[in-house]
This record gives C-alpha cells, sequence and structure tokens, in this order.
C-alpha cells in the first residue's frame, strides 16, 4: 500500500501563508508540481524483504484564484476552460491538486470542497490529486497571537485520507537511506546550470559515464563467456559421436562372435588346426630365440622362451611389440614412451 | 456553548447574509421536534480581524434530529455574499450528499431569505436516506424500519439515527423517532405565562433507543408538546408500557398511540364533563355563584345562606373528573382559625357518582350542602372565632 507524503519547500508554504494574511477573505487556487511513486526496501530482522511504495507530491508552486468558486459553480462542477485560463502558460499536466485557506474553520474538508476534488481528478484525468488545506485561527481572545494550522488530503475511494505534510527548510534531514533521484527543483537557473556542466559527468542516456564503462567491459566479458561455451558444446559434441561410433563397432564384433560361435563348421576346425600348428611350432624351442657363444653353439639353460617376446595382438591394439635384437646380449632397452 | 439569542445572533452577521440567517432562527423548523427553532452559535468571520463588523460569515447550525443534535458548520464569505454556503457536517465525515439533488443549492438564490432554511431542510432529507442506508448493518433493525416504513400512519414521520456504537459496549445501536398520529385540536387552550412565545404544533413524539443490533437492550420514552403535557396532567402523567422482549415496533407502536389517544380523550372529555358540571351549578345556584373558572372549569366558588348563616363553598375539579371526585371546601364568612384564616372544612367524600350528569350532580350536591350545614355551623362556632 502506497505512503503518501506531501513535501513543499519553505519558500512556497510561506508564500500560501503570506498572501492570505493579504487577502480579506478565503483564498483558493491550484498547486503545481510532480508527484512520483518510489518502491522502497527494507530489511529488517522479522521480515528479510519488505517493499512498500511511497508516494511523494512536490509542491514547486502555487496559482491563486482572483476569486473564489472561479472554476468551479455552486454544486461543484468544474470548468477546465476556467482552470487553463487560471494555469495560464503553466502546463495543466503540473496540476497535481488544488488548496484553499479558510479563517476560523474546522481542519476538515467541507462538502463543497469533496465534490469539487473528486470532479477535478476527473476533469483534468488524474487520479492521484492533492487538496491542501490552510485554516489560521486566532489563538487568544484578544487577537495578540494566531495559529495556521495546515494538513493535506488525497481521496481514496471517495474516503478523504489525511496526508502528513513535510515542510523542507534545509533540506529533508529524515533522509537516511541512499538518493536515487536528485531533489527537485523548478528554479530556472539550476537548470542552466546542469545543462552546462552535466555532460562532464553524465553521457547522453542519463547515465554517468563511469556506469557506462563499466557497462562496456561486462559485454566484452560476456563475449568471452559466449566463445568459450561454444567451443565446450562443439568438443563436447564430438565426444559424444566418438563414444556412439565406438559402442556401434562393439555391438557389431560381439553380434559377429555370436554368430561364429553358433554356426562351427570345416572352416572353425581348420582355423584350429592351423592355429594348433602354429602353438606348436612357436613353442618348440628350436624356433626360440638362442643365446649362442662365438662358435654358434646355444648357451645351455638360457633361451628366451621364459622371456618370450609379447606379441602384438589385433585384440590389443596400440601396443606394440617390444624390439628385441635376436643374436646378440645387449640388454634391453628402455622403450621411449608413447606419445 | 456561548448560546445566543437570535437578535444578538443577527447583530453581529455580516449585513448581506442578516436576511438569510433571519429567516433560520426565528422561523426555522425543521423535522418532527419542531418545537424550538434552530440554534446557531460560534459564530465567527473570514476577515482579517482589522475588517470593521459586523462580518461574521460561518457559524454552527444546531439541529434536532431523531432525539440528536447535529452540529453543522455554515461557511459563507462576508467579501462574496452572493456566493452559496459550505457545510462541515460534523463527526458525520462520511455523508456526502449528491449536489444535483438539492434544488436549492443548483437554484441558489442570495435574494431569497428562504434559501438558506430551504437548502437545510434539503441536507436533513439527504441525512435522512443516510442514516436509514447505515441500518443495513443490522438486518433485525432494517427489518423494523422496513415494517414501519410500509405503514402510512408512521413511514412519512419517522427519523433514524443509526450506526451509533454504544459507549459501553461498542455495539451498533440506533434511535428511532416516530410521530404519533393523533388528533390534539380538541385539548383544551393551554394558557401561556407568555404569549409572545408560540408553544408549537401539538405533537407526540416516541423515542425507541435500540443499544444492540439484536433488540436485546430497548428503552421508549414518550415526548409531548407543552399543551398535550399540560392537558394529561404533567410529565409523569402517562406511562407507556417497557418494550416487550421479542417484540416488534410495528406492534409496539400502535399499542402506545392507542394509550396515548384514550387519555386524551379522557382528558377532553373531563373538559366538558367539568364544563358542563359548572353550567349545571350556575343553573341551580344562579346568584349565589361568586366566581368560576371559566377557561378551564377547574374551580367554582358559591355564596350560601341558611338560616341566616352565611358561608363559602369553593369546588374544586379535579384533572380526571368524573372519574375522580369534587373536592368541597366549606368556609365560614364569619369565623377565624387561630392562624388568622377563615374557618373552613374540606369534604372529599360524600354522595357521589361519576355517572351523573352534570345537573344531577348539581342537585346532589345541593342536598348534602342542606345537610351538612348545621353541622359546620356547630363546628364554626366552636373552634373558630368572630
Amino acid at each position: 500500500m502506497a505512503e503518501p507524503t506531501v513535501r513543499l519547500s519553505g519558500i512556497v508554504f510561506s508564500s500560501l501563508a503570506f498572501q492570505h494574511v493579504n487577502r480579506d477573505s478565503d483564498v483558493e487556487g491550484l498547486i503545481l508540481g510532480e508527484s512520483k511513486f518510489e518502491e522502497q526496501v527494507t530489511i529488517s530482522d522479522s521480515q528479510a524483504d519488505h517493499i512498500h511504495i511511497e508516494e511523494i507530491y512536490n509542491i514547486q508552486k502555487h496559482i491563486s484564484c482572483l476569486k473564489l468558486n472561479d472554476f468551479y459553480n455552486s454544486v461543484g462542477d468544474v470548468n477546465v476552460a476556467a482552470v487553463n485560463k487560471i494555469l495560464a502558460d503553466n502546463k495543466q499536466e503540473n496540476v497535481i491538486g488544488w488548496y484553499k485557506q479558510r479563517r476560523n474553520s474546522d481542519q476538515q474538508m467541507t462538502f463543497r470542497e469533496k465534490v469539487v476534488h473528486e470532479k477535478l481528478k476527473a476533469s483534468l484525468s488524474n487520479p492521484h490529486m492533492i487538496f491542501v488545506l490552510l485554516t489560521p485561527s486566532r489563538l487568544t481572545p484578544t487577537g495578540s497571537t494566531h495559529k495556521m494550522e495546515y494538513a493535506a488530503f488525497i481521496s481514496r475511494s471517495r474516503h478523504f485520507v489525511n496526508v502528513p505534510v513535510l515542510v523542507n527548510n534545509l533540506g529533508v534531514l529524515e533522509q537516511l537511506a541512499y538518493w536515487k533521484a536528485s531533489a527537485p527543483c523548478s528554479s530556472a537557473g539550476y537548470h542552466r546550470t546542469m545543462n552546462t556542466h552535466s555532460s562532464k559527468f553524465f553521457s547522453s542516456n542519463g547515465l554517468l559515464r563511469e556506469v557506462n564503462d563499466v557497462n562496456s567491459m561486462n559485454d566484452s566479458l560476456q563475449l568471452e563467456l559466449q566463445k568459450a561455451s561454444r567451443k565446450l558444446v562443439e568438443s563436447e559434441r564430438l565426444v559424444e559421436t566418438l563414444q556412439t561410433d565406438i559402442s556401434v563397432l562393439r555391438r557389431k564384433l560381439s553380434e559377429k562372435k555370436k554368430s561364429e560361435a553358433g554356426k562351427g563348421g570345416p572352416v572353425d576346425q581348420r582355423d584350429q588346426v592351423l592355429h594348433e600348428a602354429f602353438r606348436s611350432l612357436l613353442c618348440c624351442r628350436l624356433f626360440h630365440t638362442h643365446t649362442l657363444t662365438l662358435e654358434a653353439f646355444p648357451v645351455p639353460g638360457f633361451s628366451e622362451q621364459d622371456g618370450a617376446p609379447e606379441t602384438a595382438s589385433p585384440l590389443r591394439p596400440g601396443k606394440r611389440p617390444k624390439e628385441t635384437l635376436v643374436g646378440t646380449d645387449r640388454k634391453r632397452r628402455r622403450s621411449q614412451p608413447s606419445e | 456553548m456561548n448560546n445566543m439569542s437570535p437578535e444578538v445572533t443577527l447583530h453581529r452577521i455580516s449585513p448581506e447574509l442578516r436576511p438569510l440567517l433571519s429567516s433560520v432562527v426565528r422561523n426555522g423548523r425543521v423535522g418532527l421536534d419542531s418545537t424550538n427553532c434552530l440554534r446557531v452559535t460560534d459564530l465567527k468571520t473570514g476577515c482579517t480581524s482589522l475588517t470593521p463588523g459586523p462580518c461574521c460569515d460561518r457559524f454552527k447550525l444546531h439541529i434536532p434530529y431523531a432525539g440528536e443534535t447535529l452540529k453543522w458548520d455554515i461557511i459563507f464569505n462576508a467579501q462574496y455574499p452572493e456566493l452559496p454556503p459550505d457545510f462541515i457536517f460534523g463527526e458525520d465525515a462520511e455523508f456526502l450528499p449528491e449536489p444535483s439533488e438539492l434544488p436549492h443549492l443548483v437554484q441558489w438564490d442570495s435574494g431569497d431569505p428562504e434559501c438558506l432554511l430551504q437548502l437545510v431542510k434539503e441536507l436533513l432529507q439527504q441525512y435522512h436516506h443516510y442514516q436509514c442506508q447505515r441500518l443495513r448493518e443490522s438486518s433485525r433493525l432494517l427489518f423494523e424500519y422496513d415494517s414501519l416504513l410500509e405503514d402510512p400512519n408512521y413511514g412519512r414521520n419517522m427519523e433514524i439515527y443509526a450506526g451509533r456504537k454504544n459507549s459501553w459496549t461498542g455495539e451498533f445501536s440506533a434511535r428511532f423517532l416516530l410521530k404519533l398520529p393523533g388528533d390534539f385540536s380538541n385539548i383544551p387552550v393551554y394558557l401561556l405565562k407568555d404569549t409572545a412565545v408560540d408553544p408549537g404544533e401539538d405533537v407526540a413524539l416516541l423515542s425507541v433507543s435500540f443499544e444492540d443490533a439484536e433488540a436485546t437492550q430497548v428503552f421508549p420514552k414518550l415526548y409531548l408538546s407543552p399543551s398535550i403535557e399540560h392537558a394529561l396532567g404533567g410529565s409523569s402523567a402517562l406511562h407507556i408500557p417497557a418494550f416487550p422482549s421479542g417484540g416488534c415496533l410495528i406492534d409496539y407502536v400502535p399499542q402506545v398511540c392507542q394509550l396515548l389517544n384514550n387519555k386524551v380523550q379522557y382528558v377532553i372529555q373531563g373538559y366538558h364533563k367539568r364544563r358542563e358540571y359548572i353550567a349545571a351549578f350556575l343553573s341551580h345556584f344562579g346568584m349565589g355563584v361568586v366566581e368560576y373558572d371559566a377557561e378551564g372549569f377547574t374551580k367554582l366558588t358559591l355564596l350560601l345562606m341558611w338560616k341566616d348563616f352565611c358561608f363559602l363553598v369553593h369546588v374544586d375539579l379535579p384533572l380526571y373528573f368524573p372519574r375522580d371526585q369534587p373536592t368541597l371546601t366549606f368556609q365560614s364568612v364569619y369565623h377565624f382559625t387561630s392562624s388568622g384564616q377563615l374557618y373552613s372544612q374540606v369534604q372529599k367524600s360524600y354522595p357521589y357518582s361519576p355517572r351523573w350528569d352534570g345537573n344531577e350532580m348539581a342537585k346532589r350536591a345541593k342536598a348534602y350542602f342542606k345537610s351538612f350545614i348545621p353541622q359546620f355551623q356547630e363546628g364554626a362556632f366552636a373552634n373558630g372565632k368572630l
């Protein structure tokens, strides 16, 4: 739920009061300024994330009517043409409400003020408007002391709610959080100064220059990350493909083995015999490598059978047979590490 | 609350606004309780203190309504007297009438002295509708209102003050103020000490307060205009019955109405009976009548003689004659008591019947005088001194 606040500078407030003191009747007029909604996030022990919306009405200027009931009639119907006439060169969208100064009366909205307020909201198509009421009155019977009470009202579902009014003198002293926006000011000189010097600090989009640099760096980092991500994706896809191929080949091999084991015919037997023949041959000591003497006689009790060289097998790809020198008694060299 | 007389009020108000306020303070009677005019207090000004007076242009108007007093602020502007007034409706901040339904506001005429008074009446009508709407908070009370509304005797003369929280229990409460229908035109003329004061219309108002929404605590009270109250014998003469538990207004109000009308008729008849009685005595005693009450017919004095013995007879007729017997006071014209008063004897018991007509009562009284006087004479001689 929005918490509304009305803020006006001491200058505007004193101008309002001064105007009424110098008029011999009640006074009313229009209020110009700006209204804004700010989201405030507060963290407390009981609640980690409390969001509330602040509705702030900044009163910057007032325009008084030359006479009472100037822009409305006896039943509160608003005359927009009369409002525009009162505004003169000011823009209608700057109107954020209206005010009334009533001497010696209660600090309550009257019947017609409520009606006019609702109709003014409708006529100016602004659902967020305020009504400021100032009621000066005599405090002592002799008239030596007078008091000026002031209040602001907004309407919510045709119910009128009293809104706190803060008069800024030397700044808003209760501000504790970071400033998210600059203080509003309608002074022409202020705007001229800002226009002259703001380009040194702000870029064309209104942000501080450093903010733009950091944003650029952030963008570059994002690009690099994206490149690395693409490479990773590609390599992962390649690995996936190879693994798929391996799986296919293994499946084919196992299928092939199964089909050969199931058949068992003369081809298999011949292969078995051949296999046995080669085994016998290779196991024969005569075909083993011998260590010979210089007279070409084998050295007894020393053969390579015990350390028969490993043969490359198609089942163990990648392993190369150890290199040995036949007929030499050189020590085996340590094989070089494969790349 | 700094009550002011109408003259003081009009003296302090801004001259341009004086005619408007004059009709309010002098002729302003609104609502059911119109025995008193509207009252104005807290006169203030919207001008600076340097403005020479009289320049008051805003005040509080006290309006009787449903047994309450509404205090509405009415705000004019002395510098712009042609502008219509503005209003603050006191504690009823939620009351917001529709301006287009206030003809005297739409066509405000500052030159018409009755304009403000008429506008106040129109606002009061709207206020009545607003209060009736608030009865929707309690179905029980809404039923009471709807049932009374259907009866033309009461529906058109009803004021309701609703939504008031009981200060003790915090419960929703309401008050109904009804004007009881009745013919009071034959009530004897009420003699006022100050004939310049208009006692107003003869009216009987029944106020029924519901202190809770379920109608378990109901307090009725009857208010009578001065003439009716005097005619009935004072504020304590008529006791209305208590509101029956579980009862409803549509049954109770006619009961009270009947009781009141019966009482009034009885009093009217009593007045005629007294007049008849006095007329009969005038006829029977002729020159012997010294004086009698020619308006209320409540007193009669006779100067009689029996065997050269003169005596006075004072006859006092009570309010509820003939039900109540007249009092006879015999007074000697010769003898005094020790305190210097004329010797007298009061007789309240003598042959009497309320069913006799005036002529018969006069004859019987005459016969009684003849029988009692010897005894009175003896007493006067014995106890009085010449």
